[in-house]
């Protein structure tokens, strides 16, 4: 007994002692960061900003490879468990972006750098807060293209345990005061961003000023074009639609931003003689000449697959898939001859008989450079290599062609030669083109890369000159100013065109020299929703070549004795697996808002046709 | 060794019995069937194009049953039996009515008329076939006041399902000559590549600047044999 007093005794004392070390209790962890750290170190908040550059939205963008084949540039040629992108119609979310997570993400870390980071140099903090900034206009930016006005959360919000959480229900700002704060957002920060100019993957002084202009334009064209629909879309809050007479401040303020910025440090990019490779280098070779504003990958620590997704079939160096993207016919009749002539293939003469040309690439000679560097067409080369595309063969029987299509690609026909190309393309068939075109742009030409082991490094362009131009033609167009024709003819110059190749412009021109320069770099989908066409030029109809993915084959003619014997003839196609024309409804102007973000909020107005 | 199989049978068959006690949820098995209406005359819709919507009460993640429309206006609906609240969506060529629902008490198999007011309907259409071209007749009436016209249509298709989006011909009226209220007519040439089909179906669709969807009339298999 009397042991167990002295052992409790022990036990007491102890404990008692212990308790005197109470700092042990208050180590620093080797495990966690606190704040106090982190807001005080450059080296770890730059970490934490590439956190947030990495999670910048986009749609289609950022190498989506799927998001590219929705619209009316492309189908989907890949597995067939993804051909619901050839057999959709826009629902009702399509495109719905709603992040508050990241916008709450930025605005603690707003908040903390003030509170916490006082080790900082001001002009390191400076710097900081003004990139943080420029995302979240950039993210609202994303926002308000999609959804029309949202609620315009500049704070953390937090919940005070009272039982009322009216206060943390904020209704949709108007459309206009989206763009109003991206604006003034923008303008605040652009000195702060001076320290970042050069770098092309961080924001700098000229990516804020490319964001103005993007925006600014997107405001103006939805204050003009959305005015002169029949029925314009608007709710009475105006957290959709902009009024008319705000259109022109806003087509000011970006062409004021494009001029500065092509005034700026920026030159397209021209280096190569041959203006179709010089166009694909532009994208391909990463020159921070043109591209203002880029997400980078690198070689061991962060690649992309769209090389391995989408490369032409016969120089894949992987197994399995490959080709997903079939870019459309209308696309590439979308890019006119160097003579100033539209762009429409000469497939058939007047009296309907096919034209024969002697190689494949013929029929897509003196076209605009930068179709070459954006699609692969038959007769054209990859990598230095020439492609293997051909349809079949077209044997003259009976006063007509026949056209027949081997089973398997790199077939021969019973003449012993070529039947089907191992390139395609090839009807209702997976991994490989079911239009008669690949893509070329942003498919990187470096070794390894369509293999998933190495993968591709070459980077997506958030903003470059070549689009600012067009701003800045399209800002100075509806403004009714002359400069807008020299901006166009500069980006012609440049894809191969002559000098002055344009008179006078329309918007026809401007809206295509969009599609054309900005093909697949996520801006289509947008444009045609800011000009109030999308309902137009994808209604649905069954029957209309914007709608629908349409084809083009190439067949050899087998017609012994006659002059066009071993030609190339062309026949248009609508593939098997192009099921449903493009439909874009009114209400995917304003993509629906989610069920749950109306629950908790009731203060949140619906969005028309909603 | 025995006992162990009997055992393991035994462990096996509660196993799956257990199982059927949580897969086997009762499918709905009432069905809600019926048509939009305008005065008692059913409306021509887009097929897989207009939609109503269905809500519960009670539960506390709320979510809409979208229910699809037939090309003849006809829809319906596998539900359980209970009380839901019907609304007439936009996106549609009738006015919304969103704080305007119908309350459907669902005991059996029920069938309803769904009013809806259309911005315009089309009344006393007919078709016929004179030579090698298609006539319609009909009445265009403006419904809501406030609406204005933006395309008057007349279709012709190979399939039933005739409409904007599937359709073989379509020919516009002249909207400035239209007169509410009184006899419009179209017509359409037949096609070389419908000339030797035995039926072709003809529609007419009008479309109200406000709405993104056409009302059509019924569709009219005309014989071409």
């Amino acid at each position: 007994m009397k042991k167990i007093y002295i052992a409790f005794a022990l036990l007491f004392g102890l404990s008692m002692n212990s308790c005197k070390h109470d700092e042990w209790l208050y180590r620093e962890s080797k495990t966690t960061i606190t704040d106090e750290q982190l807001w005080n170190d450059p080296n770890l908040i730059t970490s934490l900003l590439a956190n947030y550059y990495d999670r910048l939205p986009s749609l289609h963008g950022v190498f989506n490879t799927g998001g590219m084949t929705e619209i009316d540039d492309a189908m989907w040629s890949g597995t067939r468990d993804q051909n619901g992108r050839n057999d959709f119609q826009y629902g009702n979310d399509y495109g719905r972006y709603w992040n508050y997570g990241l916008i709450r993400d930025l605005n603690l870390s707003l908040e903390s750098i003030n509170a916490l980071g006082g080790k900082l140099t001001p002009a390191q903090k400076s710097l900081f807060i003004a990139e943080m900034r420029f995302i979240r206009a950039f993210v609202y930016f994303e926002m308000v293209k999609r959804m029309g006005g949202v609620p315009l959360v500049t704070k953390q919000l937090i919940y005070d345990f009272s039982g009322d959480p009216t206060p943390l229900q904020i209704p949709r700002a108007k459309e206009s005061e989206v763009y109003d704060f991206i604006y003034k957002e923008l303008e605040e920060v652009k000195v702060d961003l001076s320290a970042n100019n050069g770098i092309a993957t961080r924001a700098n002084r000229y990516t804020a000023l490319a964001l103005e202009s993007r925006a600014m334009l997107y405001a103006a064209s939805i204050a003009k074009y959305n005015s002169l629909m029949a029925a314009p879309i608007t709710t009475t809050g105006g957290e959709v639609g902009i009024p008319a007479s705000m259109a022109t401040d806003y087509y000011n303020k970006s062409l004021t931003a494009s001029k500065e910025l092509i005034a700026g440090p920026y030159a397209l990019y021209n280096t190569n003689p041959d203006k179709g490779a010089n166009f694909y280098d532009m994208l391909n070779k990463k020159p921070v000449s043109e591209v203002i504003f880029a997400k980078d990958f690198s070689l061991g620590t962060k690649v992309h697959r769209f090389t391995y997704d989408n490369i032409i079939k016969s120089m894949t160096e992987d197994n399995e898939a490959s080709s997903a993207i079939s870019p459309s016919l209308s696309l590439v009749e979308s890019f006119n001859y160097l003579d100033g002539s539209k762009g429409t293939l000469k497939d058939k003469d007047a009296n309907g008989n096919y034209i024969a040309y002697t190689n494949p690439a013929d029929i897509f000679a003196n076209k605009d450079g930068r179709l070459f560097g954006t699609v692969i067409y038959p007769g054209t080369t990859f990598k230095n290599n020439p492609v293997r595309m051909q349809a079949g063969v077209a044997v003259y029987n009976n006063g007509a062609y026949q056209l027949t299509t081997s089973a398997v690609l790199g077939g021969n026909y019973t003449d012993g030669q070529i039947w089907t190309g191992f390139d395609g393309p090839k009807d209702d068939a997976v991994d490989v083109s079911n239009t008669g075109f690949y893509i070329r742009k942003m498919v990187s030409d470096a070794p390894a890369a369509s293999t998933r082991g190495t993968a591709a490094v070459n980077w997506w362009p958030w903003f470059r000159l070549g689009e600012i131009y067009l701003n800045a033609a399209e800002a100075a167009f509806e403004l009714g100013r002359p400069e807008g024709l020299g901006y166009v003819n500069t980006i012609r110059t440049r894809a191969g065109f002559p000098a002055n190749s344009l008179s006078t412009l329309t918007n026809d021109i401007i809206r295509n020299e969009r599609r054309v320069e900005l093909a697949f770099e996520d801006h289509r989908y947008f444009d045609l929703k800011r000009w109030r066409i999308a309902h137009l030029v994808w209604d649905g109809t069954e029957t209309d070549p914007n709608a629908v993915v349409m084809g083009l084959y190439s067949y050899r003619v087998v017609r012994p004795g006659h002059p066009d014997n071993g030609k190339y003839i062309f026949a248009r196609v609508r593939p098997t697996r192009f099921r449903r024309a493009r439909m874009f409804r009114m209400a995917n102007y304003y993509s629906s808002i989610a069920q749950d973000v109306l629950n908790n909020n009731p203060k949140i107005v619906r969005n028309p046709f909603h | 060794m025995k006992t162990k199989f009997l055992t393991l049978i035994a462990a096996a068959s509660l196993f799956l019995a257990s199982c059927s006690k949580y897969d086997n949820f009762d499918a709905p098995e009432l069905t809600l069937s019926g048509k939009v209406v305008y005065q008692g005359k059913v409306l021509g819709v887009r097929n897989n194009g207009p939609q109503l919507e269905l809500w519960q009460d009670g539960y506390p993640l709320k979510s809409p049953i979208y229910v699809y429309m037939n090309q003849d206006g006809s829809f319906s609906a596998k539900l359980f039996a209970g009380q839901y609240k019907l609304t007439r969506r936009p996106d549609a060529p009738w006015l919304q009515q969103a704080t305007d629902t119908i309350r459907i008490n669902l005991t059996g198999d029920t069938n309803l008329e769904v009013p809806v007011t259309p911005y315009f309907s089309i009344t006393n259409e007919t078709f016929a076939k004179s030579g090698n071209t298609i006539n319609a007749s009909f009445v265009v009436n403006k419904v809501v006041q406030t609406a204005n016209v933006e395309l008057v249509r007349l279709y012709l298709g190979k399939s039933v399902l005739t409409d904007q989006v599937l359709r073989d011909v379509r020919v516009d009226a002249n909207i400035s000559s239209l007169v509410f209220g009184s006899a419009t007519s179209l017509s359409a040439d037949i096609p070389d590549n419908l000339k030797n089909l035995d039926f072709i179906y003809a529609r007419v669709g009008v479309k109200a600047t406000i709405a993104s969807e056409y009302v059509y009339s019924q569709v009219q298999k005309i014989a071409l044999k």
